[in-house]
């Protein structure tokens, strides 16, 4: 498996060329100068035109201010905000790439893991009226025009029932005296929950590993997922961020909920075609014959591969739900990379534009590195081979 | 439960346990027929047969006659749109019909297990094999063993098949498909069950894998003193390694008894033809007759005698009235109206 | 937005035989199509959400075909042109609480009052009100938007957009995905590893980041935005799904026939394969019109495309006027253009499904 995942890295590295490619040109066949573009600002100061000129290579031919805007993007540098000057972009990207992972990570998760778990139910009941409900809601969900979706959902929850704040990152007035930056509380959000992650992940891997017998082996599990719980719990419970925290969760809810519900309908429909092809493999009768209990045969042998086909769809569905992140971002005023670069296109802020959708594409082969390293495991094809 | 565990430990030992008398296994007039939007497809037409303790039965007949639908029926894994319409299957002494889903799951593999056809997709393949012996293994045995013990038992059916022992902590795709289909024979006789039902375990194999597997099998049987169902369409491959033979024609069961009876003096003219149109098994080609004229189809079978249409002694008797099964001497039954016309496989030689 | 939708193998109904003469093929494949497709209706018409995808879309192609109709007839053009046209009715009413209003031509509720523009409004007022947004009238079935044009024109002329759209992206995309398929199918090899190499990083693309950047760098129309979609997918996603059709046709032995009887590779590609391929071809043409009309929605509700007229526009006109959070007061600003995306996607999306359950027998319920 190392060395799959080696010649999958070497190639996304160079995919990344390829994307940064296009987006050179993208900027460079553009009607009229490119550095009246880059440097035309009239808020930048002469001398520092100069110099940004220099840095990014404007008055070299094209080929070398090709090599260098690679190295430019390789090493973050990425110029300087027209809009925000003289913020550079890359501090501003960094600034919303935790809450666009966020909101991203969160939905994603969300969605595949109640998505699977009802597309295979209404899989397996398959003629219910259960199925027929399923069907028609996620149907509807998925079809539906998103940004509409998501307008109606912050009406609905925000301003006529008004369970949640309309849209932003967090309440001003909370914050105004708090010993915190928004940055820090949401950043220790994101690696806690990074952290819980990877406990269990651990757990899970090195009781598989190391304890043969399966009654210990959920014994160890169950104890060891509860301690993760409990030292998750003890940190926030006793941490002064904790208030800071709980304001930004909460403005957090409905962006989430509204991104998964259309994602979690996307799964089910396809964990339930996929789940339907599973259950027609040999290896289901196989099971029966074997007189495993159906619900054995649902969970361990149907599920379970049905799992592999979702895995990959979700290299196809990046692109969808990076889409859909866009959208909920500007809807919900969510300070994240989609709004960054929606704003810094309306005020034609050229840097930042770039430097979003540079990230943006990083994200995406982030992304599917990750759906290939699932996908390395779930199957033992890929993984032993490997 | 009823499987005597005390049997595996008799088995570790090398001991040959001791045969019961009397038939394990009675299937008696099963009517199966599924339900298509065409109309009823006939598969299993009122068969009737017994097999004893430790003793062989081969099914054979052409593609499409109903062999695959008896073992269904026998393990009661039918699709949804099967129904039995009639009929008892006694495995020994219970009604297997009779018995509730989830008391029919429990006795599968325990009591009755299955080689399947085309048994390379019968493996999970993102489970190691040995786990997926093992789960059989967890759910029947009556003490759920430890992994230590289970896998020295999975160690031991590995060796008894020919496998190397470490092959079990492989996955299905590193198998080959004569590996595959050994590891299928051992997970069947991973319950120590008291009947297996091998549905042309050995089609998708080569000829020389075919024909270890097969002794492996037979051998296997012989020590252990199991029953088994073999099914083929391949009357020669079963001659071999049966005690009992029965030829099936258009869902019917048209002829039944010892295998060697049934190959010196085939006495339904389906049969005869099958056998003469056969290579022979030890001497030279026989004479062949060929079968002539369309398989039935089953949604429309033949009245009277399903062979009829392509019978060479039909008369008009056959096209009215079904023939019942007759024991014309002991042990040796055939349903055809004019059986004593069916000549002698030897006089068609040579 | 692409689809996500499953990509199965497919076992086609639509068959051709084996060629018999080189010059009628065409014809006869015509004809074994035309036969087929009876049979082929039969199995679509029981899926009930296919059904209801076609009444989607021939709502919306009616309602397309309508409009020049009604505005060579009925409709003057300074009223009711989608983009230019204007009618804003100037009234005095009196403000009374919610719910209250007897007599809609002289009072206002509190609730419209802000609505239309007064937002701190007191019982008993009288205020001017400009009939912009106006709610649904004789004159205007469905109400006027912010500048005071009327919705059911802009909902019209809208749906010939949404045709225009989905038929160039679509047909851009299918016409490319076919022949790259079918290229990389029969030729295998380096070609094969070239486009599905090509393919996969296109796959990756964030398209729709890609297209805010783009369009707000050019121009960008309904012909350029179909284009630029039809070529992204038609290379990517679209090219690996029939490439593996492809691939399971090249397999079958009416190509050797062919070849043995002389057939050049551009002819067994152009008369063997791709006329197997386009049975599922043409389904995804029905899923590409989804991921057309939400991409240009979705870029139009951003205000990014220069269209005179689309329900992404038409949500953006609502959503940048501040009517946004009004939600069921002012319906017929949010409802018509999201109802209109929404239904005209899932037309597409639910004929795609059904006809997939026509190409391919394996999904069909028993
Ligand atoms: N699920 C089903 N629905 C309808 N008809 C079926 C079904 N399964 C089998 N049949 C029909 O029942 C008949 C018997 O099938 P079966 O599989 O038992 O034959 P077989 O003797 O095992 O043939 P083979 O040697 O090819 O395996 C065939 O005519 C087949 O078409
Ligand atoms: S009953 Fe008649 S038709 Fe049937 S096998 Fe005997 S002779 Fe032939
Ligand atoms: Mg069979």
């Amino acid at each position: 498996m190392v060395r799959y995942l080696t010649i999958r890295l070497l190639q996304m590295f160079v995919l990344f060329l390829v994307f940064l490619t296009i987006l050179f040109f993208l900027i460079n066949a553009q009607p009229g100068d490119i550095s009246a573009q880059f440097v035309g600002n009239p808020d930048i100061p002469p001398e520092a035109k100069q110099i940004l000129r220099e840095r990014l290579g404007l008055d070299q031919p094209l080929f070398a201010q090709y090599l260098f805007y690679i190295r430019n993007v390789l090493t973050l540098n990425l110029g300087v905000s027209f809009d925000h000057y003289p913020r550079t972009v890359a501090d501003i990207l960094l600034t919303a790439l935790p809450r666009t992972l966020y909101l991203f990570g969160i939905a994603t998760l969300l969605s595949y893991i109640v998505g699977f778990q009802t597309g295979k139910m209404v899989a397996w009941r398959r003629g219910s009226a259960a199925e027929t409900g399923t069907m028609v809601t996620s149907i509807i969900l998925y079809t539906v025009f998103y940004p509409w979706f998501a307008i109606l959902m912050l009406w609905f929850f925000g301003s006529q029932l008004n369970w949640f704040p309309l849209g932003k990152f967090l309440t001003p007035a909370q914050w105004f005296d708090a010993p915190y930056t928004a940055n820090q509380v949401f950043n220790t959000m994101l690696l806690s929950m990074f952290l819980a992650g990877a406990g269990v992940a651990l757990v899970v891997w090195g009781t598989g590993k190391f304890v043969a017998e399966p009654v210990p082996r959920t014994r160890a599990r169950r104890i060891l997922f509860a301690l993760i719980a409990i030292s998750m719990l003890a940190f926030w419970l006793i941490s002064p961020m904790s208030r800071y925290a709980a304001d930004i969760a909460y403005h957090t809810v409905l962006p989430v909920t509204t991104l998964t519900l259309v994602f979690y309908a996307a799964i089910t429909l396809l964990t339930r075609s996929s789940m339907l092809e599973t259950l027609r493999e040999d290896y289901i009768f196989t099971a029966r014959a074997k007189g495993v209990p159906e619900k054995v045969i649902r969970d361990r042998h149907a599920a379970r591969n049905a799992m592999l086909p979702v895995t990959t769809s979700f290299v196809l569905a990046i692109a969808f739900i990076i889409g859909g992140g866009i959208v909920t971002e500007s809807i919900f005023s969510w300070p994240g990379l989609g709004l960054t670069l929606l704003n810094a296109v309306n005020v034609e802020d050229l840097p930042v534009a770039m430097g979003a959708l540079a990230f943006i594409g990083l994200l995406a082969l982030f992304a599917h590195l990750v759906a290939d390293v699932l996908y390395a495991f779930l199957d033992p094809r890929i993984r032993v081979q490997g | 439960m009823t499987a005597d565990r005390s049997m595996v430990a008799g088995k570790q030992e090398g001991e040959k346990p001791e045969l019961d008398p009397g038939p394990i296994l009675e299937v008696d007039h099963l009517i199966m027929n599924y339900r298509t939007k065409d109309g009823y497809v006939s598969a299993v037409q009122d068969v009737s047969f017994t097999i004893g303790r430790g003793e062989s039965l081969g099914l054979v007949g052409e593609s499409g006659c109903g062999k695959t639908s008896i073992a269904m029926s026998l393990m009661r894994l039918l699709p949804d749109n099967a129904e039995i319409q009639a009929g008892k299957i006694v495995l020994d002494g219970d009604n297997l019909l009779e018995l509730s889903d989830e008391e029919m799951r429990r006795r599968r593999w325990n009591d009755i297990a299955m080689i399947f056809q085309g048994a390379m997709n019968s493996w999970n393949p993102v489970y190691r094999v040995g786990d997926q012996i093992r789960e059989a293994i967890d759910l029947h045995w009556e003490e759920k063993p430890t992994v230590a013990v289970a896998n020295a038992r999975i160690a031991e059916l590995f060796e008894l098949v020919g496998l190397d022992p470490a092959m079990m902590d492989r996955y299905p795709h590193e198998f080959s498909g004569g590996m595959k289909q050994r590891a299928v024979i051992a997970m069947a006789l991973s319950c120590d069950p008291k009947i297996i039902i091998a549905d042309e375990p050995t089609t998708a194999l080569d000829v020389i894998v075919q024909e270890q597997v097969l002794e492996e099998l037979r051998s296997i049987q012989h020590e252990f003193g199991m029953s088994i169902i073999y099914i083929s369409h391949d009357i020669a491959v079963i001659a071999e390694i049966t005690d009992h033979l029965g030829v099936m024609y258009a869902g019917k069961l048209v002829e039944h008894g010892l295998t060697e009876d049934v190959f010196a003096r085939p006495r339904h003219p389906y049969a005869w033809l099958l056998l003469s149109s056969t290579p022979s098994v030890t001497g030279p080609r026989l004479n062949l007759n060929p079968l002539e004229g369309e398989p039935p189809d089953l949604l429309h079978p033949p009245t009277g005698c399903r062979f009829h249409p392509r019978c060479p002694f039909a008369t008009d008797q056959c096209a009215a009235e079904e023939p019942p099964m007759e024991e014309i001497e002991p042990g040796h039954l055939v349903a055809c109206w004019n059986y004593e016309q069916v000549p002698e496989m030897k006089a068609e030689s040579a | 937005m692409t689809d996500v939708t499953e990509i199965p193998p497919v076992d086609p109904v639509l068959e051709p035989d084996v060629p018999v003469a080189k010059e009628g093929l065409w014809r006869t494949r015509i004809r074994l199509w035309n036969r087929s497709f009876t049979k082929n209706w039969e199995i679509f018409s029981r899926n009930r959400l296919g059904v209801a995808g076609v009444v989607f879309v021939a709502f919306f192609g009616f309602l397309a075909i309508l409009h020049p109709i009604l505005m060579a007839t009925v409709w003057p053009e300074e009223i009711y042109d989608p983009v230019r046209g204007n009618d804003t009715v100037i009234l005095e009413k009196t403000v009374v609480p919610d719910g209250e209003v007897t007599d809609p031509i002289t009072e206002i509720s509190f609730t419209e009052a802000m609505i239309f523009g007064n937002f701190f409004p007191e019982e008993g007022d009288v205020v001017l009100v400009g009939q912009a947004p106006a709610p649904p009238n004789s004159a205007h079935l469905l109400g006027t938007d912010p500048f005071g044009r009327d919705i059911l024109s802009q909902l019209m002329k809208s749906s010939q957009a949404a045709f225009t759209l989905g038929v160039i992206a679509a047909v851009s995309a299918v016409t490319i995905a076919t022949t790259i398929g079918s290229v990389a199918a029969f030729y295998g090899g380096w070609v094969d590893s070239w486009l599905m190499r090509q393919a996969d990083l296109i796959l990756l693309l964030p398209l729709l980041p890609l297209l805010i950047v783009i369009g707000s760098l050019y121009e960008v129309g309904l012909w350029q935005l179909g284009l630029l979609i039809g070529i992204l997918s038609g290379l990517g996603a679209t090219a690996i799904i029939l490439k593996s059709q492809a691939l399971s046709v090249k397999v079958k032995p009416f190509n050797d026939a062919a070849r043995v009887a002389g057939g050049s590779n551009w002819h067994i590609i152009t008369r063997h394969i791709m006329p197997n391929v386009l049975p599922l071809s043409f389904l995804y043409m029905m899923f590409e019109v989804v991921g057309a009309i939400f991409l240009e929605a979705t870029l139009s509700f951003f205000g990014l495309l220069s269209i005179p007229m689309s329900w992404g526009i038409m949500i953006n006109t609502a959503h940048t006027q501040g009517y946004t959070l009004f939600g069921l007061a002012a319906w017929w600003l949010l409802f018509p253009a999201g109802l209109s995306v929404t239904l005209f996607g899932a037309g597409f999306f639910l004929i795609g499904r059904a006809m997939d359950e026509v190409v391919n027998p394996r999904l069909r319920a028993r």
